[in-house]
């Protein structure tokens, strides 16, 4: 029996054209990034204060969002409290309907992703259009964001041409250039008739209320400023200190996503427009979204809040290079998908994304605000263990091994017998025959190396005996 | 909806008992200062990140060479501008009926080719322009137009965005949206492969003045 999640990494590992778009993209992506990091002056300093200031934030998150709602009312925004996605699709729907608003365009965000308000909108009767380029294309074909920060990375520049070409009637090709001009067509005219612009929020700033965006085309801007009415969905998480704190954010943002130093567009919102303002929003809304994430702090994994979401742990994990982001089932793929995915949605349905992972580490390395990664995912995976239920095999199997490792001689001795027993089955030096039992599932995908002659230890023996 | 928030926070309440969070590393400062520069040293980073961005820059040494640089690079050409009187220099002056204000209709803003602003403040270290929002500032000047013409004056240079942030506080919260624009409007989304332009301006142009 193989499980669903087994079945997508099948899909995916024989996937030729994933591979090729995956490479192309995580590659560059990774070297920029860690490029950008080390060129920003007391980069250790400034991740491990920026770390500080989001376990702050944790420390007292129920303080913090009432202190950032005081602030937010202050500046003439109203609040929303959501605790599912649900509840948050619903308070936008009722938004749109009291005021009349038909028409929506998106500014890229996770937590919509998270809600589907997309599917929500749509099952109301209102016109939805995604304006980030890649989310465009992901909304043109009817699938979902594959990676955090370049929602295509599954997809080559020829798949994205011949989309286009089905699905919005302009003529094949596969310059990225020429596809981003034919997106820009078609998404100007919903810029200028939408009247309603909802985006996520990257961060608020407690001390003063501001939200903050941060995009590269301009279409965050577009949406933030054309529209009459702006709804902002936020994770309840997405908290820094100050406007101080604000400022290392940025500095190791944009670098750990894209490898700038900064994104080309910083929007900072504090209220609905002036009355006397020529352009800006007349209405600004904001929706505090908690959909599982007071359920991810009473835990291990509550430091994995403090995430601002870049990416970089992606483009550096073997597995999400080789599985790609539609593997992970759900909104949040990588590293951070296999710890968030199971605090938001259960451990139950999710138990095997803690196991997508080597455990090598290099997701803490490049994490800019240094999150533990691997003890977070080692820690659910014992939780695995201890939580819910094991099959038989597993339980007696992890007994019996019990029983060998804690006798070292017994131990020795069986796994000569083990050794003799591969090496007489190997063929050229690698055990390639399919085996019934335990060892099946590993089998079934790889070949084994057969083992060498001699253990580590005799030949330490052997050769201190000769020497 | 009250309902929602009670149980939100009653929930936070109950989950910072149990929280696993870890402790920063020994000795982390709350916060950090970084230095300021000289004016020149300002200025002269400031020129080096717009062209690394590929931003075009003028260093005008006068008041009249700013008009006539800008007057230069709008002529004969639709332009959606900030009120006049608000440009520095004296533009107003010199800017004649062709100008479209942030207040025409939307589809005439479309319209324009050039978008001109002033700018608040400007930041040395990232090449970035600081646009606050208010009356006769539309954001949609920086925004629509294929080509934006900003005119920054010298001494609106801090060296870097934490420095700003820090003596500009009050100005922040009077302003319902600040715009920080550094460099053309990107998009890498197909394969990484660079595309400027998309939504907004693939053109930006600044010209110092004195």
């Amino acid at each position: 029996m193989i499980s669903p999640f087994q079945e997508r990494v099948q899909a995916a590992l024989g996937d030729r054209n994933l591979h090729v778009a995956l490479d192309r993209a995580t590659a560059q992506l990774g070297g920029r990034q860690s490029m950008a990091l080390s060129t920003l002056e007391n980069s250790d300093l400034v991740r491990d204060v920026a770390r500080r200031a989001k376990m702050e934030i944790l420390s007292d998150l129920g303080g913090n969002l009432k202190r950032f709602e005081g602030q937010l009312l202050a500046n003439g925004a109203q609040v929303h409290w959501a605790e599912d996605g649900r509840q948050a699709n619903r308070i936008i729907l009722e938004i749109a309907k009291q005021r009349g608003l038909k028409r929506v365009v998106k500014g890229k965000s996770m937590a919509t992703e998270e809600t589907h308000l997309n599917a929500a909108l749509a099952k109301a009767g209102l016109e939805v259009v995604e304006t980030d380029l890649g989310e465009y294309i992901v909304q043109l074909a009817d699938s979902r964001p594959s990676h955090i920060i370049l929602p295509i990375a599954h997809m080559t520049r020829e798949d994205v041409g011949r989309l286009m070409e089905q699905r919005i009637g302009v003529p094949y090709s596969d310059d990225p250039r020429t596809l981003a001009g034919y997106a820009r067509e078609k998404l100007r005219d919903a810029f200028l008739r939408a009247d309603l612009g909802i985006t996520g929020a990257n961060f608020g700033v407690v001390q003063t209320g501001t939200i903050c965006l941060v995009t590269n085309e301009g279409n965050g801007r577009m949406v933030t400023t054309l529209p009459r009415v702006h709804v902002v969905v936020m994770g309840i998480e997405k908290l820094v200190p100050t406007m101080a704190d604000l400022d290392l954010f940025l500095k190791i943002l944009a670098r750990s996503a894209t490898g700038q130093k900064l994104t080309a567009y910083t929007t900072l919102i504090r209220g609905p427009k002036k009355p006397d303002e020529e352009s800006g929003p007349e209405e600004l809304h904001v929706v505090l979204l908690d959909n599982g994430r007071s359920r991810i702090l009473a835990g291990e994994t509550a430091e994995i809040l403090g995430c601002i979401r870049c990416g970089a742990c992606l483009n550096a994990c073997p597995i999400y290079k080789n599985i790609g982001g539609h593997a992970y089932g759900d909104t949040y793929p990588g590293p951070i998908g296999a710890i968030v995915t199971p605090g938001l949605r259960g451990l139950r349905d999710w138990n095997e994304l803690p196991g997508a992972s080597t455990l090598c580490g290099a997701c803490r390395e490049v994490c800019p605000v240094r999150l533990d990664i691997p003890r977070m995912l080692l820690s659910l995976r014992k939780d695995c263990v201890e939580q819910l239920p094991n099959p038989l095999g597993l339980r007696i199997g992890m007994k019996v091994y019990g029983m060998f490792a804690s006798r070292p001689a017994l131990y020795r001795r069986l796994a000569k017998l083990g050794r003799w027993f591969l090496r007489a089955l190997a063929e050229e030096g690698w055990v390639k025959k399919k085996v019934p039992g335990l060892a099946a599932g590993w089998m079934r995908v790889r070949d084994l190396k057969a083992p060498a002659a001699m253990t580590f230890q005799e030949l330490w023996r052997a050769r201190k005996g000769g020497g | 909806m009250s309902e929602a928030r009670a149980t939100i926070l009653a929930r936070l309440r109950d989950a910072q008992r149990t929280a696993r969070l870890p402790g920063e590393r020994p000795g982390t400062p709350r916060s950090l200062e970084f230095a300021s520069r000289s004016p020149e040293e300002c200025l002269e980073r400031f020129q080096r990140e717009l062209t690394a961005l590929g931003v075009e820059t003028y260093l005008e040494a006068s008041a009249a060479d700013v008009r006539n640089r800008v007057m230069t690079l709008v002529a004969g050409r639709r332009l959606l501008s900030w009120d006049p009187e608000l440009l520095p220099y004296q533009l107003a002056s010199v800017l004649t009926s062709f100008i479209i204000l942030g207040r025409n209709t939307r589809e005439e803003q479309a319209a324009a080719e050039i978008g001109l602003t002033g700018c608040d403040a400007a930041i040395a270290e990232t090449g970035s322009l600081v646009l606050l929002s208010g009356k006769g500032k539309s954001r949609a000047v920086s925004l629509l137009p294929a080509t934006h013409v900003a005119v920054v004056r010298r001494g609106d240079l801090y060296f870097s965005m934490g420095e700003f942030f820090r003596k500009s506080g009050e100005r922040l919260a009077e302003s319902a949206g600040c715009t920080i624009i550094t460099g053309p409007s990107r998009t890498a989304d197909i394969e990484l492969s660079l595309t400027l332009g998309v939504h907004g301006p693939g053109r930006v142009v600044v010209v110092i003045g004195p």
